[in-house]
């Protein structure tokens, strides 16, 4: 038994290292950094100081863009659940099809988010294919304001992320075993309530981790508010990046990004409570 | 319920792609009745049983049930219940909500449910584990809740997928009396596929024996069993010496099989002519093996091997053909006899099976 484990930690070591080196060092590195004094040229002076977590929750500001960066997060992460659900069942039973179609599903994460951002920036624009398009049929005299707002920021984040919510819900429903599903219908249930009372319970372990993997990189993406807003609207990670590179205040930066660790972590434990409250099975 | 016949199948073909899995199948399954369909894998009966379930259509042919055509009736609106091979058991509900589904599905009252579901799992003996989970339970637990929650629904009729195929030998046997007794008290039409004719011959009021998606014979399990009117049927069900052999002499009251160079009486139960194949059966059990020859003996030969198997001996015999024989006996007057030492093979010509092919 003994030796089992010892060569299972052995086995397990490169990823242990790797885990320790670039996650819990980092992160230790962080919340230090967070508590010590801002030299104010970007250095670190090494006093205790919980400035930058005053700065953080003092100003209003700070606290909106999280807050906004959440909301519009969990926004796009639900949108992402309805439109990848249906598309990863029909995926799943699309026979030969089926690896065709996920191709399909993973070639735009070949090219680089920004430049795919650029794309949508041609369109929504003001003086964009859709603004031109519309105005040519005489359906708008003035172009609409497409970009620079919170939609458009939603927009883009269910563009960038609606693969991550694919996959698991598609491997999911993938792997149900279709006699569950002949059982239900065997036993009198028509499709409409053999999805409801069978398919969905059983691949919510899918739609929670394609929530989970949506929802995390969203909440601190940038680059979205960056290109389809100008700017003008900000999200956490805009904040986090600036406070670090044009402010010089690593301290802030630090907390700010441990503020949204936390925060992060909590709407999704919220979530999981919420979701699974009724039948913690689906996942043991 | 005015008809005799629950379930009629007429010209059933089911194909998959290029394959034809069930070939021009005609049966009738009278209501309460428990019949087994019968053959090794790929022979088409579960592809039978998935035609009556609903899950499969058929490329041609029509099914029957009640005196309805449920060709286009989707398998929610059948009244028939499956109990699958893997159990099918929802992981995500408890035994009691498993039990219940069917019943819910069709908006039964609650305090009903409730109360036909207690019922269901006393005559399964398992109303004690409402609230486990699926995987919380046996194999054995299992197959006893899947049944459950298909006679909960009270079926026309009641299809069963090889339900024991996962359990061991022992708790097999039980289930096997257990559902026989079952379905007895409860009066559901069974339709029971396996490939275990064992199996088949202990539970079934009739048996299908189905080879290459074609029925080879129905009968009576002692029919099939004494009387089977193929070598596929003969071989495949029990254990039997089967011998290939040209008729020649039918003239008297048995007719004369030669077995390369070994001639044997046999009985003129199918129509013979001279110089024709046809093959013989004999059950090991119907032979008998002695060392002094006597009026019925048919074959000399030497003992080849004693094989001790518990409840008989099996005596496996050299033929001077080059052919062996396998015979059981349950004596020991055999006792003294050693392998090389000369035998002698009789029987009763009656018992005898003679057949085509």
């Amino acid at each position: 038994m003994i030796k089992n484990i010892r060569l299972a930690y052995s086995m397990l070591s490169p990823s242990l290292i790797w885990l320790l080196l670039f996650l819990i060092v980092p992160i230790v590195m962080v919340t230090v950094i967070s508590f010590t004094t801002n030299e104010g040229y970007g250095g670190i002076i090494y006093e205790f100081s919980t400035e930058a977590y005053e700065t953080a929750f003092l100003s209003s500001m700070y606290l909106k863009v999280i807050w906004n960066s959440i909301v519009w997060a969990f926004i796009a992460t639900i949108i992402c659940l309805f439109l990848a659900y249906p598309f990863a069942y029909f995926i799943a039973h699309a026979g030969k099809w089926k690896n065709l179609l996920i191709l399909l599903v993973m070639i735009p994460f070949w090219t680089n988010l920004l430049v795919r951002l650029y794309a949508w920036i041609i369109l929504l624009n003001g003086e964009g294919v859709i603004n031109n398009f519309l105005m040519d049929l005489g359906l708008i005299s003035d172009p609409l304001t497409l970009m620079y707002t919170p939609a458009s920021v939603i927009l883009g984040m269910v563009y960038g992320f609606l693969p991550f919510m694919i996959l698991p819900i598609y491997s999911s429903i993938e792997q149900l075993d279709k006699t569950y599903l002949e059982a239900a219908e065997d036993l009198g249930a028509n499709p409409m309530k053999t999805f409801f009372t069978v398919t969905l319970p059983l691949t919510f372990p899918g739609i929670l981790a394609g929530f989970i993997i949506t929802f995390v990189p969203a909440v601190s993406v940038f680059v979205v508010t960056d290109l389809l807003t100008g700017s003008k609207l900000v999200m956490v990670g805009n904040v986090i990046r600036d406070a670090f590179l044009i402010e010089m205040n690593w301290q802030l930066g630090s907390a700010l990004s441990i503020l949204l660790m936390v925060l992060v972590l909590l709407s999704v434990l919220v979530f999981m409570k919420f979701t699974s409250s009724k039948d913690k099975n689906f996942l043991v | 319920m005015t008809s005799e016949n629950m379930v009629e199948l007429k010209n059933i073909t089911k194909k998959f792609g290029k394959d034809t899995a069930v070939n021009n199948l005609n049966l009738t399954v009278k209501a309460g009745e428990f019949l087994t369909l019968l053959g090794p894998s790929g022979c088409g009966k579960t592809t039978t049983l998935r035609m009556i379930a609903g899950f499969e259509k058929p490329t041609e042919g029509e099914v029957w049930i009640n005196d309805q055509q449920v060709a286009n009736v989707e398998p929610y609106k059948r009244e028939v219940n499956t109990v699958f091979q893997s159990y099918s058991l929802f992981p995500h509900m408890n035994v009691f909500d498993n039990v219940a589904f069917g019943l819910k599905m069709k908006k039964t009252g609650k305090e009903e449910i409730a109360e036909r579901v207690m019922n269901a799992l006393k005559l399964v003996q398992l109303e004690g584990y409402i609230d486990r989970k699926p995987k919380q339970l046996s194999g054995g637990q299992q197959q006893r809740i899947a049944i459950a929650r298909a006679i909960v629904n009270n079926p026309k009729v009641l299809l069963l997928d090889e339900p024991l195929g996962a359990l061991d030998l022992k708790l097999r046997k039980q289930m096997q009396m257990e559902l026989k007794h079952l379905q007895q008290s409860l009066g559901i039409t069974f339709i029971y596929v396996t490939h275990d004719q064992e199996e088949a011959l202990t539970m079934s009021d009739r048996i299908v024996v189905m080879n290459q998606g074609e029925i080879e014979q129905i009968g009576l399990p002692e029919e099939i069993y004494e009387k089977p009117t193929s070598k596929f049927v003969a071989d495949f069900i029990g254990e039997t010496n089967i011998f290939e052999g040209v008729v020649t002499n039918t003239q008297n009251e048995y007719a004369d099989l030669n077995i390369d160079g070994v001639s044997i009486g046999i009985p003129k139960t199918i129509s013979l002519v001279q110089d024709e194949r046809v093959y013989m059966s004999i059950r090991p059990e119907k032979a008998k093996v002695s060392v002094t020859k006597d009026e019925t003996a048919h074959l000399n030969g030497t003992l080849k091997e004693k094989i001790y198997v518990g409840s008989v001996t099996k005596i496996i015999v050299q033929l001077p053909n080059g052919r062996e024989m396998v015979v059981n006996e349950s004596g020991d007057s055999l006792r003294d006899v050693k392998a090389g030492n000369d035998v002698y093979v009789s029987w009763q010509p009656e018992e005898t099976v003679v057949f085509k092919d």
